[in-house]
């Protein structure tokens, strides 16, 4: 059950959140208060994520921070959130 | 004196003359809707668009992406000014924070660098509560905080909820702090509320004390400093003379306006001697000519001694041709005054009048033709006392109606409470300013509660000094 592959709905739960929050720091206990979801059902899934490059590791273990790496072309591209 | 930098809230600026100073860590406490987010996120907005200081903003509740839409509907474009590394809604937790302070080359470092951040919200340090258990641990960590927010430089607001706690005894936080910030909503009349802001606490700046009432407006927050009223518009002249009183020519605009027309109220208790002979003193250092009425408390020999005080040389005026004198007394007049002195002792109304338009008004025509400038100054009690209070309703609002059009400032003392509500009212609507004072209890009071920019005061307290102008508002 926690593998990420049997969990997309969840993997969308947390890439959208980081992709709205662009400046969201989060350890594995602060994004599961935020989503209001398990801990142990999360680090699976934000490992996967971060092997994607969605998102980025700052330190390690269980003080692990995470947030959302911004696609390059993000810059480029205006993403003010009426025009999403 | 630090430098002061805008809040963004223009009323607020006001009220702390001119702004925060930089680097202060100030709360902002209130309850729940009262306004602290909107405050706290003007703040930053107006940091980074009008003064050009990046700002992070931090909330440990709120998701970001919901302050954007919430701060979209005051046309705050917070995404916008992020791309532009203007801004950043950060999301963490207060142990993440801290740890990531205390971490040399931490992400809190990093953050600051990355935008040159020089203002930072923390939305809110009641959290900590919930992450520090005990008290010690609680204050050693805002302790820590502080210093670390000083240690960048940051100007900082930390929002505060109220507790009940809060509301028995002053938190330890608010030690801590520079400054304090209070915001309310109360009921107003019986079906409304009124939202306040008062700075109890501020290091390093003078504050306007009291409640400011704000309103939550479309482009934001929107406060009106406390005891401003509509401005006078017909007061159009530029020259003001001070009254030499420094907290009284500051609130004024810098003094007493050409043309227009101020009371001074005083009840018989209360010594108004020093304020009219300082008003009097540098409009006659300024060079304009006077007309003074005499009252029977009022001799010319107590005038000039007065004046002496301030360094005004009544004689020489009156040699000058720059003084007149109107008395109602059957007094000695001293021989040097005879010539300025014009005795309407037992005249009637209109004999008085006529004497007046003929030996006044040819006199402040011929300065006027001149380039010289007029100063008139009355005793109403004595008008009322000698002519009654019918005379001076029609004679008073004429004479301030034909002296406005000529430039000619006019300065009335006078006692509302002995003249009646009714002569009071009329009175106080002719003219263009009202400066109070009175002795309640030990104490002398001055206040100003009517002003042609439209500032008025709260009441000060009178004290006496040793030295020009003799008395001080404290």
């Amino acid at each position: 059950m926690n593998d990420h592959h049997n969990n997309v709905p969840l993997q969308l739960e947390c890439t959208l959140y980081f992709e709205k929050n662009p400046y969201a720091y989060e350890t594995i206990e602060g994004l599961a208060l935020r989503l209001g979801r398990e801990p142990s059902d999360l680090s699976p899934i934000v490992q996967h994520l971060v092997s994607l490059d969605i998102i980025e590791a700052l330190g390690e273990g269980d003080s692990a921070i995470y947030h959302y790496n911004q696609p390059k072309i993000a810059s480029e591209v205006d993403l003010s959130w009426e025009q999403v | 004196m630090k430098n002061l930098v805008g809040t963004g809230v223009n009323g607020l600026d006001t009220t702390l003359y001119g702004g925060v100073p930089k680097g202060n860590t100030i709360i902002v406490e209130g309850n729940p809707g009262t306004g602290k987010t909107i405050l706290g996120m003007q703040f930053l907005y107006f940091g980074a668009v009008q003064y050009n200081e990046p700002g992070l903003y931090i909330t440990f509740e709120e998701f970001p992406d919901q302050i954007y839409q919430d701060m979209y509907s005051f046309g705050w474009d917070i995404r916008k000014l992020e791309q532009e590394n203007k801004l950043r809604v950060i999301t963490l937790t207060p142990q993440v924070l801290m740890e990531q302070i205390k971490n040399p080359d931490g992400l809190f470092q990093r953050l600051i660098e990355e935008i040159g951040c020089q203002r930072i919200v923390i939305d809110s340090i009641s959290l900590f509560h919930f992450y520090y258990n005990s008290k010690e641990e609680q204050r050693k960590t805002i302790y820590a905080l502080r210093n670390a927010l000083r240690k960048y430089s940051l100007t900082s607001f930390l929002i505060k909820e109220y507790t009940e706690m809060d509301q028995e005894q002053v938190s330890f936080v608010n030690y801590l702090v520079d400054g304090v910030v209070q915001l309310k909503l109360d009921h107003h009349f019986e079906n409304y509320r009124k939202r306040t802001l008062e700075v109890t606490k501020m290091r390093g700046s003078n504050i306007q004390e009291g409640e400011h009432l704000f309103k939550i407006t479309e482009q934001g927050i929107y406060l009106l400093p406390a005891l401003s009223m509509v401005e006078d518009e017909t007061i159009t002249s530029l020259d003001v003379v001070p009254t030499g009183i420094h907290k009284l020519d500051r609130l004024l605009g810098g003094g007493i306006y050409d043309g227009s027309s101020f009371i001074i109220d005083t009840n018989s208790k209360s010594n108004y001697r020093f304020l009219l002979a300082s008003i009097l003193a540098n409009r006659m250092k300024a060079g304009e000519n006077v007309v003074v009425l005499l009252s029977s408390l009022n001799t010319i020999d107590d005038l000039n001694g007065t004046l002496k005080l301030f360094d005004v040389d009544l004689e020489q005026f009156v040699e000058d041709e720059k003084a007149i004198f109107i008395e109602h007394y059957n007094r000695p007049v001293p021989e040097k005054f005879k010539n300025a002195t014009i005795n309407v002792v037992g005249l009637d109304d209109d004999k008085y009048k006529q004497l007046l338009t003929e030996k006044v008004g040819p006199s402040i025509k011929n300065g006027i033709e001149k380039g010289g400038k007029w100063f008139v100054y009355y005793d109403l009690n004595t008008i009322v006392s000698q002519r009654g209070s019918a005379f001076l309703k029609r004679y008073f609002a004429e004479e301030v109606a034909n002296m406005s059009a000529l430039g000619i400032s006019i300065l009335s003392l006078c006692n509302f409470k002995e003249l009646g509500q009714e002569t009071s009212s009329f009175i106080e609507r002719t003219s263009n300013g009202v400066i109070r004072t009175w002795v309640d209890g030990i104490y002398q009071y001055m206040q100003i509660t009517k002003t042609p920019n439209g500032h008025n005061s709260e009441p000060f307290v009178v004290e006496n000094i040793n030295e020009k102008p003799f008395i001080r508002l404290v």
